[in-house]
């Protein structure tokens, strides 16, 4: 892996979980988080009206399922579909692919994360 | 008046006493006083459908009325028009479609179109259908000759409505299951509603909501002064109401196979209300966790009558809301006898349908839906 891809954001060992980073890639702001050990980057700038969104509330994405007909539909949060809002209007991606929840055909666009040598980068390509 | 009755028991008592009586109600007529009203009330008072009394047969027994009269104050007088004092007939029906040009039709009870409206009682709602649809299975519906019903639901009462739904079963003359947009609290998506659709949809039954008249002069507030405001909005509130819950709460989702069908609206709210639920839904999706794609997705899954079409609309607007809903969700619908019925030219005369989709609206949507 060429280090002229990689953009550093900040070692590893001072990343803890809810933390976030802005660092410019290819000349557009993105947000490197930490959620649950796990690290994402997402385009700083929400599709909807160029809102902060990678500055937005962390959650989980809220599912339904329908038990029986005239019985409550059972809601809970996924604890494996982390989600960001964007603290404007309240559009949220899912931090791992970038799909809008309510479509699928708006992307936020993401980026991979890789730690090496204990430092994280964002991969720019 | 009483009439002075010198032999009426405890005359002798009431002779005693000089009485005043601090409310005794004189039954004047529309008609009397309308001599001594001013310009325009008088003119519009004697066309009106009141009549005399405004407590016939005819709408102004049951509907609310403050907002105006159906007719339009004596101006519409036309052959079948709505609302006559006396009952309808198997012979006028097929007179009625003769003169509009209609093969086969789906009959509603134009009672219970009042009906959501009753909030006293759920007693009278049920008896009323339960009544109706045996009546119009006896004397009325000729599924052979083309004359089909829809069978009144009184959801307030999930029990009774289930039971006639049981009674319809196999019956063919009863092609789809009937519920009143109007006055429907809690709205027809909350889950209490849940077994009719489950009902329908293992009878292959369509669920058609039909908006009525009932509580449409304070539909949402109090006020307004003529039907040309109420009947306006009343009548698309009634179903936007109706369509947001249904898809919201997820009903075509929990029934998949349930063909939804909202009546009396026109079209031209449904290109509207898609954009302003699905710029909501794009902001909270979390409150609609059943959805697996956008509301108006889902609308444009329910299938629409076209009355009362809005022929005068710019003809642009008017195709790219057909192109919107799709063809292929449109239905023609007279509401016949109603004032503002549309006749099936509304669908012919349309400039840029192709033919094609002019038999689709005309005909085989229907044909495909209530599997006539």
């Amino acid at each position: 892996m060429s280090t002229t891809e990689l953009i550093e954001v900040k070692p590893d060992a001072k990343f803890e979980d809810g933390d976030r980073e802005l660092v410019e890639v290819n000349g557009v702001e993105v947000g490197v988080l930490r959620v649950d050990g796990e690290y994402y980057a997402v385009r700083n700038q929400c599709l909807h009206d160029c809102g902060p969104v990678a500055e937005g509330a962390i959650g989980k994405k809220l599912v339904g399922e329908f038990v029986e007909p005239g019985k409550r539909v059972e809601k809970e949060y996924d604890d494996d579909e982390p989600i960001i809002s964007c603290p404007w209007h309240g559009w949220s991606y899912d931090l791992e692919s970038g799909e809008q929840l309510a479509d699928d055909d708006i992307v936020l666009p993401t980026y991979d994360v890789v730690v090496d040598d204990g430092v994280v980068y964002v991969d720019c390509q | 008046m009483l009439e002075s009755d010198e032999t009426q028991p405890r005359q002798e008592t009431l002779d005693e006493y000089y009485v005043i009586d601090g409310d005794c109600h004189y039954m004047e007529s529309f008609h009397d006083v309308a001599e001594y009203m001013e310009e325009p009330w008088k003119t519009k008072f004697e066309g009106s459908n009141f009549d005399e009394k405004g407590a016939k047969q005819n709408l102004s027994s049951f509907f609310p009325f403050s907002t105006g009269d159906r007719q339009a104050h004596g101006k519409i007088t036309r052959e079948h028009s709505s609302y006559p004092d006396e009952p309808e007939t198997p012979e006028r029906i097929r007179d009625g479609m003769k003169s509009i040009g209609v093969d086969e039709t789906l009959l509603i009870s134009h009672l219970i179109l009042s009906g959501a409206g009753t909030t006293a009682d759920d007693d009278r709602q049920t008896a009323f259908a339960k009544a109706y649809v045996e009546y119009m299975l006896e004397e009325v519906l000729d599924p052979g000759d083309g004359i089909h019903g829809l069978a009144p639901i009184p959801y307030s009462d999930v029990d009774a409505s289930l039971e006639i739904l049981d009674r319809i079963e196999g019956e063919d003359a009863y092609v789809g299951a009937c519920f009143v947009t109007a006055g429907a609290t809690p709205p027809l998506g909350n889950r209490k509603y849940d077994p009719l659709y489950e009902r329908c949809e293992e009878l292959g039954l369509p669920a058609v909501f039909h908006t009525g008249g009932a509580g449409l002069d304070e539909y949402v507030r109090a006020g307004y002064q003529e039907m040309l405001e109420t009947h306006t909005l009343g009548f698309l509130e009634s179903n936007m109401s109706q369509i947001v819950s249904l898809v919201v709460q997820g009903v075509p989702e929990k029934f998949p196979d349930l063909d939804i069908v909202f009546m009396e609206s026109g079209i031209t709210y449904l290109p509207g209300l898609m954009a302003r639920l699905d710029e909501e839904y794009l902001k909270r999706p979390e409150e609609a966790p059943l959805l697996e794609k956008k509301p108006g997705e889902y609308i444009t899954d329910f299938y629409y009558g076209t009355q009362p079409l809005e022929v005068s609309a710019e003809t642009e607007y008017l195709e790219k809301c057909f192109d919107l809903v799709g063809a292929d969700s449109l239905m023609f619908a007279s509401d016949y006898p109603h004032w503002d019925y549309d006749r099936p030219t509304t669908v012919t005369d349309l400039p840029f349908l192709s033919e094609d989709e002019k038999k689709q609206i005309l005909s085989e949507n229907a044909k495909e839906v209530f599997g006539l």
